[in-house]
């Protein structure tokens, strides 16, 4: 199922072979003058390898680094519906640093990331050694099942979510009426975090665990063996061996749900239709930036917000990073 | 959560993984009956977790709008609607749904083809070739993961207003070619996949830099480019924000943007009531083909996601 | 294959490329001859509208108007059209000709100068065929930014059978419907009478509205902001009260939850609009015939005040290469009588006509509404409505403000009367740093 290190060394000898053609096909190299030996190694060290990036790089600067740029530009100026723009330096970064608004929704984030995204990807890595190990069998099936919320369109994952919630309408509470229980809360004050929470783990575990299950399948099994003939568990093995040999996998994911979760958007964005008292327009950060900019018109003191929460997000990814290359050296 | 970019969190990883046998794999005992009987009955309980939203949208794309308000959510009704339902997606607004599918399906081949060749031609050059501000512009590429896209959003309409691209197809495909997330795979993947004295023997050759990418790495990078080329594919099929700005015109709306649209109606006015079948269907629709690539590209997708995570 | 790959690559760039070149070169064309060019054959106007089954009227208009073609476009409804509306303006292109924008909305388009004035393409001359009210609405300083096309004077549908049933008469007072509510949930803890949702802000301001209250009064860019005078607060704690009584819901309205509580008889009322009654029929159907309508609930018994929810207008945008072509569209579109027709009986809009008012085919019973002559009473609604309320020209940035601080009022943080007064200080803020001069 997955390419063996024999395909891809056979696929490597393939490739040499393949050179020797390219050999014949090339001109031969000859001596050449001076200048023209200096001209062949920029071209080679320069010319060569921006040659390569040129596509990327291209689109790069028009579509990422000259909008972001732009951004950054505009948000050291204010813009009144009446009187246009004016400079104002670093005002309204210190205004961001001052807005109880853009803190709430930091909050809010931060409560996720410190709650959520351990569970989540404990979750997924529970569920990785489970199926890297052989108690079970049909993983294809569970792994794929595991896996298929990521195909969902996270608007329409948060839309179907919405349904499920729904105190009316929503199986859960057509259960619990059936039981005579009260609705479950999940859209309440209380309830509405938790509920996110639940969209973002059902969303993104499966899709985690592959990561991490993928690192696990490519350990080398010669690994185990010694502990195998100390007589070591399963579950010692993981703890001792499996788990430290993808920590950069876990790093990886760790990453990417700080990046993710700090710029969380979607999901509150959608379900703001269905509980537009407890959703307000600066639940997170990301989702102040957007209303701030699309719907209250303050451009530039939008672009400062996003790149507060660029800095926070930077912030966050960075230390972690420190703190585990830290604990790596010891 | 929001993705990445247009590419959604997580990394390729070997190709070099490797199917071993059931006896090297485990810690040699095998668990005892009720521990195994235990951790299934717990790896099924997950399973109905994260298929059950996926069975409501089934369900529910069998059920007339008065049903799928008055029968219980997670079983059909006694009448099965879907045909029903399917002639109405297809059908309904001139047949609008049909635009909206092909619009995805174009936006994502063309975005996936494209993001992932330019993405393979980066990373390689990262990888494999020495030049004056490498580290410097790769550490600018991957730092731009950071800044929300909220911040790009007005900006982005801009320029592309200024080019007069938008409300064009280009709108949303030239953006989606950039993947930062995808440079920084293929570079990873070409580091580990690439030997560099197979290079360099290319080199003394007297082959062309030109010639090695197209006749020696490429070749040995295609399951990298696989990856990148499905995760690029997910993340635009899926894409919902960059098309919400930068098109006006439903005739080139993708799936996501027509869907939501839909859904907004169907709350607010009641003269498109029928829409909240239509949402459900085509919600259920859109999601289909991606599960089915799934099911047949499962190489890909498992042996290529960790690859990111090799480095560090 | 790669080959292949390479290749289809290469053109694609070039194609791009290529495309880039010629937009540069076209725009640059367009700015260099000032915009305009001379129109012959037929124009093609773009027109964004969330009506639905609108193409019939246009089909109409084409038929007569055979040197124009309308390309109708639903980009969304409310909101999700201004966002899209405004980023266009801001961008310099984008923009549809033509648009629909709700009353409300009008005058920040306005104000950034980004709405055509009609009044140079002859729009004054339909100003009599249009409820004085909604001219006033429309026009600023003289000159005309829009058509109205619809309007929502208010009214109370409520359940016929819930009143009868607990024995209650339907409440021509708020104080009557202050104690019904509480009667009526004492009765029968799972009905309420009203649904109190706080994200509605355009519905809170049309209460504010019929109380006669005046939050701005604007006069170019100087404005007075009364958000939290008497009448105001008086709105704000009558519903407190209500809140705080328990005796209605404070769900948010327009999601499956609330339609299914319409249906289901656990709402008793809806303070609502002329356009309503159709809709009710739409996603309440299996309540058919158990629903009336009366006026509003008066301040002042005796009274006939009343004031106006929602209701749109049709405004050609700035950006519009044909903007007599366009004018004569949305005057034909809401003053011709066979379009009026179909907006009105097709489409179920409540006119902002004279004419479409006094038309007897508007006059119909409704089954629905157990053979009552719904309109009827909306009709007369439309003569009540206050005629000198006026909205600030960044109504999208109140609407928010007042929601965020209504729904912190319903959470139980802050009174509904702190929540006017923060409410009026957030907004004075604003439009102080927006630049406008704020008077008492």
């Amino acid at each position: 199922m997955i390419p063996s290190q024999d395909m891809a060394k056979h696929s490597q000898a393939e490739a040499r072979q393949q050179a020797i053609e390219i050999q014949e096909l090339a001109a031969p190299a000859s001596r050449l003058p001076s200048a023209l030996r200096f001209w062949r190694g920029w071209r080679r060290q320069v010319v060569i390898p921006y040659l390569f990036l040129l596509p990327f790089l291209l689109l790069f600067s028009f579509f990422l680094l000259v909008p972001l740029l732009y951004a950054l530009w505009t948000s050291f100026f204010v813009e009144r519906l009446i009187g246009g723009m004016t400079f104002v330096g670093w005002q309204n970064y210190q205004e961001v640093l001052r807005d109880g608004n853009f803190w709430e929704g930091v909050r809010n984030v931060l409560l996720l990331l410190f709650t959520q995204v351990p569970l989540m990807l404990g979750l997924s890595l529970l569920l990785a050694l489970l199926l890297d190990s052989q108690i079970v069998r049909l993983k294809t099936i569970f792994r794929l099942g595991y896996f298929l919320p990521y195909a969902i369109p996270s608007v329409i994952g948060a839309l179907l979510w919405g349904y499920l919630y729904s105190a009316h309408i929503g199986p859960f509470a057509q259960l619990a009426e059936l039981l005579h229980w009260p609705p479950p809360p999940f859209l309440s004050a209380a309830g509405l975090l938790p509920s996110i929470a639940n969209i973002l783990t059902w969303q993104w575990t499966g899709y985690n665990m592959v990561i991490l299950y993928a690192a696990l399948q490519a350990i080398p099994p010669e690994l185990y063996d010694a502990a195998r003939v100390d007589g070591a568990s399963g579950w010692e093995i993981a703890r001792r061996i499996k788990i430290p040999l993808i920590a950069p996998a876990l790093v990886l994911t760790v990453v990417f749900s700080i990046i993710g979760t700090l710029q969380l958007f979607n999901e509150p964005q959608i379900m703001t239709a269905i509980v537009p008292n407890l959703i307000q327009d600066h639940y997170t950060p990301n989702l102040y930036a957007y209303n701030l900019a699309f719907t209250n018109q303050q451009y530039n003191y939008a672009a400062a917000v996003s790149f507060v929460l660029g800095a926070v997000v930077f912030v966050f990814s960075y230390v972690f990073m420190l703190v585990t290359y830290r604990r790596g050296q010891r | 959560m929001a993705r990445i970019g247009s590419l959604p969190a997580g990394g390729p990883v070997a190709a070099t993984t490797r199917q071993t046998s059931a006896q090297a794999r485990t810690g040699g005992r095998r668990g005892g009956w009720t521990l195994r009987g235990l951790v299934l009955l717990f790896l099924v309980l997950m399973l109905v977790y994260f298929v059950i939203p996926l069975f409501w949208l089934v369900v529910s794309a069998t059920k007339t709008n008065d049903e799928l308000f008055s029968t219980f959510g997670l079983w059909f009704a006694p009448d099965f609607h879907l045909l029903q339902n399917l002639h109405d997606v297809f059908t309904y607004d001139d047949g609008i749904f049909v635009t909206w599918l092909t619009n995805s399906a174009y936006y994502a081949v063309v975005s996936a083809l494209g993001a992932s060749l330019i993405a393979t031609l980066a990373g390689y050059a990262f990888a494999k070739l020495s030049f004056p501000g490498r580290e410097l512009a790769f550490a600018i590429i991957l730092g731009t993961i950071m800044v929300p896209n909220t911040a790009l959003a007005i900006p982005t309409y801009l320029l592309l207003s200024k080019v007069g691209l938008v409300n064009t197809p280009l709108a949303i495909i030239l953006p989606s070619l950039v993947t930062p997330f995808g440079v920084y795979l293929m570079r990873v993947y070409a580091e580990q996949a690439l030997p560099d004295d197979l290079l360099d023997a290319a080199r003394v050759d007297g082959a062309s830099e030109w010639l090695i990418f197209w006749r020696i790495a490429l070749r040995l990078l295609a399951p990298g480019f696989v990856t990148v080329l499905l995760l690029t594919f997910v993340g635009t099929w899926n894409n919902f924000f960059l098309p919400l700005v930068v098109t006006n015109n439903p005739a080139y709306y993708p799936l996501t943007v027509g869907l939501a649209n839909w859904n907004q109606l169907s709350q607010a006015f009641s003269g498109s009531r029928i829409l909240y079948t239509l949402v459900i269907t085509g919600s259920l629709i859109s999601v289909v083909p991606l599960i089915i690539g799934f099911l047949f590209l499962q190489r890909y997708w498992q042996g290529g996601l960790t690859f990111g995570s090799l480095r560090s | 294959m790669n080959r292949g790959l390479l290749f289809c690559h290469a053109r694609g760039m070039a194609k791009a490329g290529l495309l880039l070149l010629l937009a540069i070169s076209i725009s640059s064309y367009l700015v260099a001859c000032g915009g305009t060019p001379a129109s012959s054959g037929p124009v093609t106007l773009t027109f964004w509208s969330w009506v639905p089954n609108l193409q019939q009227a246009i089909d109409l208009f084409e038929k007569s108007h055979p040197n124009i073609k309308i390309k109708w476009q639903n980009v969304g409804s409310g909101g999700t059209e201004y966002t899209k509306l405004t980023t266009a303006l801001k961008a310099g292109s984008g923009a549809p000709d033509v648009v629909q924008i709700e009353y409300a909305y009008l005058p920040q388009y306005i104000l950034s100068g980004k709405l055509v004035d009609l009044s140079q393409y002859g729009a004054n001359d339909v100003k009599d065929q249009f409820i004085p009210w909604t001219w006033a609405q429309v026009t600023s300083g003289g000159k005309v930014y829009a058509i109205p096309q619809d309007t929502g004077p208010m009214g109370l549908l409520y359940r016929e059978d819930i009143f009868k049933k607990y024995n209650l008469p339907v409440p021509t007072t708020w104080d009557q419907y202050a104690q019904e509510a509480i009667q009526l949930h004492k009765a029968n803890p799972k009905i309420y009478i009203t649904d109190f949702s706080p994200s509605d802000g355009p519905w809170f301001f049309s209460l504010l509205w019929q109380a006669g209250s005046q939050p701005f009064v604007v006069n170019g860019t100087t404005l007075k902001i009364h958000l939290d005078d008497a009448a105001a607060l008086k709105v704000a704690n009558y519903w407190g009260n209500l809140v705080k009584s328990g005796a209605v819901s404070t769900a948010a309205d327009w999601n499956n939850d609330w339609y299914a509580a319409l249906q289901n008889g656990t709402l008793a009322t809806w303070i609502t609009a002329a356009w309503a009654p159709s809709d009710l029929e739409g996603f309440a159907p299996k309540s058919a015939g158990l629903w009336r309508v009366a006026p509003l609930p008066q301040w002042t018994a005796g009274e006939q005040a009343s004031a106006n929810w929602g209701g749109s207008t049709d405004a050609v945008t700035t950006q519009c290469q044909h903007p007599a072509e366009a004018a004569e569209f949305v005057k034909w579109l809401n003053t011709n009588p066979e379009a009026v027709k179909i907006l009105t009986q097709k489409l179920y809009l409540f006119p902002s006509q004279k004419s479409a008012l006094q038309d007897p085919s508007f006059d119909t019973a409704n089954a629905f509404y157990g053979g009552q002559q719904v309109n009827r009473i909306f009709v007369e609604s439309a003569q009540e409505v206050n005629t000198s309320f006026q909205w600030s020209p960044f109504q999208d940035y109140v609407f928010s403000q007042l929601q965020n601080q209504l729904a912190s009022a319903v959470n139980g943080k802050i009174s509904f009367e702190q929540a006017m007064h923060n409410t009026q200080n957030a907004v004075v803020a604003y439009a102080r740093s927006q630049g406008f001069t704020v008077v008492s």
